[in-house]
């Protein structure tokens, strides 16, 4: 079996279609972002907002397409590396845990998508997140995954989970708690294996929180997760203390979330 | 087949076609019974999937361009979702001028609780036409301005069940689930 699986053959069946990062870019009325559009001035996503209900059920199918794509990169991250040349043996094990994860949020999404009256597929899927998950350093992949992506799904996540306790839902809110709580440990592995494979290697660590903020970047349209209290997606910042994230590096985020809005269209 | 006149006539930002579009409207209008000419204006610009009655004597309606929008494939136009989006404005239309909503508030006065229940009553109906439906996707957007509870989903059923409902009787429902 081939190292380094491409994002473009991934296995899909005729309900889902897939968007490229060019398609979504080069959209002339802003990228889709948190279930709404970059163009628009976002307000936080409550179930008080005409469109919230709507704009809950598209961000909740984005992240059923990610929770495939993270269970396919950790799967991948399982495969591609080899134990003693390229990583030790518990970081594959690190990553078996997490295709477990992975795979339970995959069947509860699934689940929510039922209760929100979404169709799977309904909405087109972005592959970026499948996409860090190609990196060929494995120090650069946990980084832009574990890190950039799985972060930001805390902060999503822990926004649906407020929106369900917000609209009387105990369905959503617990299951958004589930999935927050492991994303808090995928996210921990991240940042304690970028540390323990970076102990000595002070060019590699800096390349792989470039690679990070690069990643986080390109989810930053409009700073739509940011700390303000009318941002789309909470910053959520005692969970990613939790997870292994620096005061600095989470004010780093929190401003480059401010530049990104106050470049904005308005 | 009623007249229709969707203006801008030709988009840059989206993959639609105005012709492809009035023949959406005039179909919808058609099941509908609705033979006078219809406006419809696009703004392209916008992705959001906003709509509003502009004018109900004469028929003048207002979209966003992502009210028609394929929701797999952005910017291409979806029928699915344009019949739904025109055939909720429609209906509405012709429940105003039934007699059973004059004491209805304005469009612009309708809370959310209060629209999402008419709502329900106008894509109910509309499936039965053979017009839209997505019934989860609505009981889902009901449940959250009324409630996740037994209580409001009988409610979701009897506006969405019943042929012709007063306002009176659609604001009597939504607000027993409010008040449980």
């Amino acid at each position: 079996m081939r190292k380094i699986f491409p994002a473009e053959e991934l296995a899909r069946d005729a309900r889902f279609i897939r968007q490229t990062n060019e398609q979504r870019l080069s959209d002339p009325r802003g990228a889709r972002v948190a279930g709404g559009n970059a163009s628009e001035q976002l307000a936080k996503l409550t179930p008080g907002l005409a469109n919230g209900p709507d704009r809950a059920r598209a961000l909740m199918h984005g992240i059923f397409v990610g929770e495939i794509q993270a269970l396919e990169g950790a799967g991948r991250t399982c495969w591609d590396f080899e134990v003693g040349e390229d990583v030790p043996l518990e970081l594959k094990l690190d990553m078996a845990r997490q295709c477990w994860d992975e795979a339970r949020h995959c069947e509860i999404s699934v689940s929510l998508a039922e209760h929100m009256g979404t169709e799977l597929g309904e909405f087109a899927e972005n592959g970026l997140l499948y996409e860090a998950a190609c990196n060929p350093d494995p120090v650069l992949r946990l980084t832009g995954v574990n890190r950039a992506l799985e972060g930001l799904a805390i902060d999503v996540f822990n926004t649906m989970k407020e929106f369900g306790n917000l609209a009387g839902d105990p369905v959503l809110e617990f299951c958004e708690d589930w999935m927050l709580a492991d994303e808090v440990t995928h996210v921990k592995m991240g940042s304690d294996w970028l540390r323990r494979l970076t102990e000595n290697d002070k060019e590699r660590l800096d390349k792989a929180l470039e690679f990070q903020k690069v990643v986080d970047r390109l989810f930053s349209f409009n700073g739509f997760r940011g700390e303000d209290d009318d941002s789309p997606i909470q910053l959520t910042r005692r969970f990613r203390e939790l997870a292994g994230f620096s005061d600095d590096e989470i004010d780093e985020i929190a401003d480059m979330s401010r530049e990104a809005r106050a470049e904005a269209p308005s | 087949m009623p007249e229709v006149s969707v203006t801008p006539e030709s988009f840059e930002m989206v993959f639609y076609d105005s012709a492809v579009i009035g023949e959406v409207v005039a179909e919808v209008a058609e099941r509908l019974g609705i033979e006078e000419a219809i406006n419809l204006e696009i703004d392209e610009q916008s992705p959001l999937g906003r709509s509003k009655i502009v004018s109900y004597d004469p028929i003048e309606l207002w979209v966003d361009g992502g009210a028609l929008e394929n929701t797999q494939r952005p910017r291409q136009f979806g029928k699915a979702r344009s019949r739904d989006t025109i055939g909720r404005l429609l209906i509405r239309i012709l429940d105003r001028r039934s007699g059973r909503f004059d004491d209805a508030p304005t469009d612009e006065e309708l809370e959310l609780s209060q629209f999402a229940a008419w709502d329900v009553h106008c894509v109910g109906r509309l499936e039965r036409l053979g017009i839209g439906g997505q019934q989860k996707r609505r009981q889902y957007q009901f449940r959250n301005r009324h409630g996740f509870t037994d209580v409001a989903d009988a409610a979701f059923s009897q506006l969405w069940d019943s042929s012709e409902l007063s306002w009176t009787e659609i604001e009597r429902i939504s607000e027993e689930c409010r008040s449980s």
